[in-house]
Order: C-alpha cells, then structure tokens, then sequence
C-alpha cells in the first residue's frame, strides 16, 4: 500500500514537471504569471474601490473583507493548481473520449485526471492570497502566535481540500450531463466572492448554504474571527479540516459512482 | 466572388452555428442559473453597502441603489456576449493546424470566422440573457430590476445592445487574430480579454470607480459591451448623451475590425501550419 502511495506520488510529480515543462516552450509564457497577477489584483478592487466610495460599514473595514477573502482565494488557487485536471476533465477529456485511454492504464484515475492538466501560473493566485492575508493582518494589528499561524494553515488546507471536492464532484456528475456544467461557477468562483460582504450583513439563507451545503465560511470566516479574535466561539475556528474533508469524501463517492457507470463518448 | 453568395453563405453559417447551440438547452439553463445567483450576491453586497456604510446615503456617484441594482441584472444579462475565450471551434482549428484548410474555402477568413464566432456567440446566449434579465423583473421587491428610465432612454438602450453585441464581436475577432500568432500561447489574449471584463462594467458598475477615472472610463472602448447600453436603460446618461456614446461604440468596433482585418491579412501571408 505504501509503495504504491509512493509509486503514484512519483507519477503526479513527473506530470506536472512534463507540463511545466511543455508549458514554458511558448515563447509569452510569462505573459500567463502577469496575466494572473492582473486577475488578483482586479478581483478585490471592486471590494476596494468600494469602500473607497462608501466608506466603513460599522466597525467592518477594507482589511477584514481582505482577510477573508484571501485567505477563501488563497485556498481556491491551491486547489486549482494541484488538482487543475479535474476542472478540465468535463469539457476535455470526457467528451472527446481521452479518458478511455486513461482507463486501461494501471494507475489510480484519481492520481492520472488530477495531473492530466497544471499550469505553474495558477499557483500565482495562493501566493497573492497568502500576502494579501498577511497584509491584512498586519493592518488589524494582528500579532502572530504559532498557533494562530497554526489555525491559519489549516484554514487552507481545508479550503483547498473543500475546493478539491468541488472539482471532484463536478467531474463526477459530468458523467451524467456531459454538458451543460455552467453550474461549476457556482462553487468555485462565485462561491468566494461572497465572503465579499460582510458575515453579520449576510442574509440567513445564504450564510447558511455556504456553511451546511458548501462550507465556505468555516474555511475563510470562522479562522479569521479566532485569529482576530472577533468575538466568535473559538472552537468554530478548527472546523476547517473537517468540513473539508467531508465535502472532499462526499464527492469521491459521487465520482466513483459516475466512473462506474461510465459509457464512452467520443470516439 | 460576389457580393451575393458571401451573404449567402454567410447566413447558412450563422444558421448552423445558432442551431448547434441550441442543441445544449441544459447549459443555457445552468447558465441562468449561474448568472441570477451571481446576481442576487451583488444586490445583497450594494444593498448592503448603500444601506449600512459610512456615506452610503450621500455617496454622491450618480446611482441610486435601485438603479444599482438594475444595472447588476442587465449587465449579467449582457455579460455572456463577452465570452471571456476565443470561440473554441476556431481555437482547436488554430492549434491543430486546420487554418490551412479554412484558407481553402472560397470565402475570406475574416468574415467567415466573424461570423461563425458571432453566430456561435448568440446561439445559446440570447435564451439565456432573456431568462437572466426575465428572472430579475420577477425577483422580490427590494431586488427586483426596476423599469426603464424613459421610453425613449429604453430604445437608445436597445440600439446600443445591438451595438454593444458588434462590438463584442470585433474585438473577439481582434483577439482571435492575435492567436493566430500560436508560438505565443495563450497569455497575450487572456490578458485582453480580462482587461475587457474588468473595464465594461460587469464587475462594478463604472460610476462607482473613482471620480477622475470617468472621463478615462467613458472613453475606452469596453464600456461600450455593458456599461453604456445599461446606463442609457437605468437613466444615469440621459438620451440626449445616447448619441455621441452609440457613436463611441461605433467608433470603437470599425477600429477593431479594421486592425484584426489587418493583422490577419498580415500574419496569414507568413503562417506556419502547425501539425499535419
């Protein structure tokens, strides 16, 4: 069992390096790491330019919304970097019947789907994210202790284990739908826009859908508030990996159906 | 070749192309529903703002939070005329070296993949902006897309969508043609297109950017996919300013098609083909 971890682990990386790798062979590659770096900046300025025209709501200030936006961004570029295949897999491989080939091989479809697309431009948007948090806490006056640190990484390794389902799960229902996937959008990228508005303003209905059915808050807000101490329970701060890995095995389960029920398309 | 058998061929071709897009009623439908929750989260985010903030009462921009909030539900309505890639069918063509049969076709490419990238634009989309700016007409008071600001405002508004869609095609086109130039990937027209969506409006209506920024952002030319035809609806640019911005809009799309007409004629006289 072991082996095999390290067997397929071995597999992913040289994936990724064949797609740095082909990647670079354009001549404007770089253009992608500017290209995605304008996508970071321009995604908050809207949050920015409004308070610049509005002003603070209550004690809410562009440095809170910016905490937990990041730290929502930071863990969706996780995701989207390492597991990048699987937002592919419905549109590319699945319709034009690549992954039938992918069948016959004698390696885990998880590892193979995962690695069969990565863009090192991707990974420009966790590393934004992560200054852009650190950013805002030092503006919140924020003092690091290991263990806020501690609360901190885990609220991204459960946002990208969470974001990890989503693409997991999209996958898997693609089995049924082929297309017709515009719906992804909601949980990925209209999904941290939300954190967007501020949590005490935020209508029930959607503070309790992005916490029970995609749970987006307990991996951006709740860490934020033990972090900054902003008068929540602190225990709802240490949920991130759980709720994540919740989301991720629900999906698994989705996925593994749908590749049992798999009839080829394409040709 | 004539005149005639151009348009001939050029309407069968918007007619396939708006035919096949049909065919996939499933996205349409999970496209509307994208865009109406996308929506309803900016109306909840402005409602917010203008009720709770600081100077939300007096923030002096122009906009009222009704007329916000009309602007949110039209402009995701006009949003999917900017698809955000060059339409898929010509990109594989460009990246596996089809273009040299395209070149055979006794039609000039320019126009042929013009109007396949515009037909293959409104196939699906027109279903869904209607279903996308029907749904905010039905949606709860407070956030519900209000009426035209005047009969006449609302068929400026009309003529300037109509714009705003050959707009959005010449600059596709634009980009497209750019693309041609394959040993430079993606990231030049990714670029592009970003720059388009940030500044046509559909991520923050462009009255609320900073004050001396508007005389920037009035004048170039992605305003004219969003912003000017939803302004002129919701009756923050009045009638009478309809047309010098419908002129703006004009202006912009003969300057696209003229530059992409004349990159392509350019790069297709020393085109490499790729693959076999």
């Amino acid at each position: 069992m072991k082996r095999r971890m390290i067997a397929e682990g071995k597999i992913y990386y040289k994936y990724l390096q064949m797609h740095l790798l082909s990647g670079m062979e354009y001549k404007g590659w770089w253009l992608m790491l500017i290209q995605v770096l304008v996508v970071v900046i321009s995604d908050p300025i809207a949050t920015v330019l409004l308070f610049s025209r509005f002003g603070n709501i209550g004690e809410w200030t562009v440095a809170h919304i910016i905490l937990v936006y990041a730290l929502a961004v930071a863990s969706f570029g996780l995701a989207e970097s390492l597991c990048r295949g699987f937002d592919y897999f419905p549109w590319q491989m699945l319709r034009s019947g690549d992954f039938d080939r992918l069948l016959l091989r004698p390696r885990s479809l998880f590892v193979q789907v995962a690695a069969s697309r990565f863009h090192l431009h991707r990974l420009v948007r966790p590393v934004t994210g992560i200054c852009a948090a650190g950013w805002a806490l030092s503006e919140l006056g924020v003092s690091l202790t290991p263990g806020k640190i501690a609360i901190l990484a885990m609220a991204l390794a459960g946002g990208c284990i969470m974001y990890c389902g989503v693409f997991v799960l999209t996958s898997g229902l693609a089995f049924f739908t082929i297309k017709g996937l515009d719906w992804i959008y909601l949980l990925t990228n209209a999904s941290y826009q939300i954190t967007r508005c501020p949590e005490p303003y935020m209508p029930r209905a959607l503070k309790s859908m992005f916490s029970f059915v995609l749970p987006m808050l307990f991996i951006s807000f709740y860490p934020a508030a033990t972090v900054c101490g902003w008068g929540y329970p602190q225990w709802l701060g240490y949920l991130s990996l759980p709720a994540g890995a919740a989301f991720l095995c629900f999906s698994l389960l989705v996925w593994r159906f749908g590749v049992r029920h798999y009839k080829s398309t394409g040709s | 070749m004539n005149f005639r058998s151009t348009c001939r061929a050029c309407s069968s071709l918007f007619r396939i192309r708006m035919a096949e897009g049909l065919q996939y009623r499933a996205s349409a439908i999970s496209g509307v529903f994208v865009s109406v929750f996308w929506g309803l989260i900016e109306c909840v985010l402005f409602t917010v703002f203008y009720t709770y903030s600081d100077n939300g009462a007096w923030n002096n921009n122009g906009l009222a939070l009704s007329q916000t909030i009309s602007y949110v539900w039209l402009a995701q309505g006009l949003f999917v005329l900017q698809t955000m890639s060059i339409d898929s069918e010509i990109m594989s063509k460009i990246n596996n070296g089809d273009v040299g049969v395209e070149l055979c076709r006794p039609l000039n490419l320019y126009t042929h993949w013009f109007v396949k990238s515009s037909a293959g634009k409104l196939g699906t989309s027109w279903l869904r902006s209607l279903a996308t700016i029907l749904t905010g007409f039905l949606m709860p008071a407070g956030y519900a897309l209000g009426a035209p600001a005047s009969v006449l405002g609302f068929a400026c508004f009309l003529l300037s969508a109509v714009m705003a869609f050959v707009l959005c095609s010449s600059f596709a086109m634009f980009v497209t043609a750019i693309r041609l130039n394959i040993t430079w990937g993606d990231g030049p027209t990714y670029m592009l297109l970003l720059f388009s969506g940030i500044l046509s409006g559909t991520y923050l209506p462009l009255r609320l950017w900073p004050d001396f920024m508007q005389t920037f952002l009035y004048l170039q030319p992605f305003g004219g996919f969003a912003d000017i035809p939803v302004q002129l609806y919701v009756g923050s640019l009045t009638p009478s300013a309809a047309l010098p911005a419908i002129g703006l809009q004009f202006f912009w799309s003969a300057v696209f098609i003229a530059s992409g007409r004349t990159i392509m004629d350019h790069k297709l006289k020393s085109i490499i083909v790729q693959g076999g």
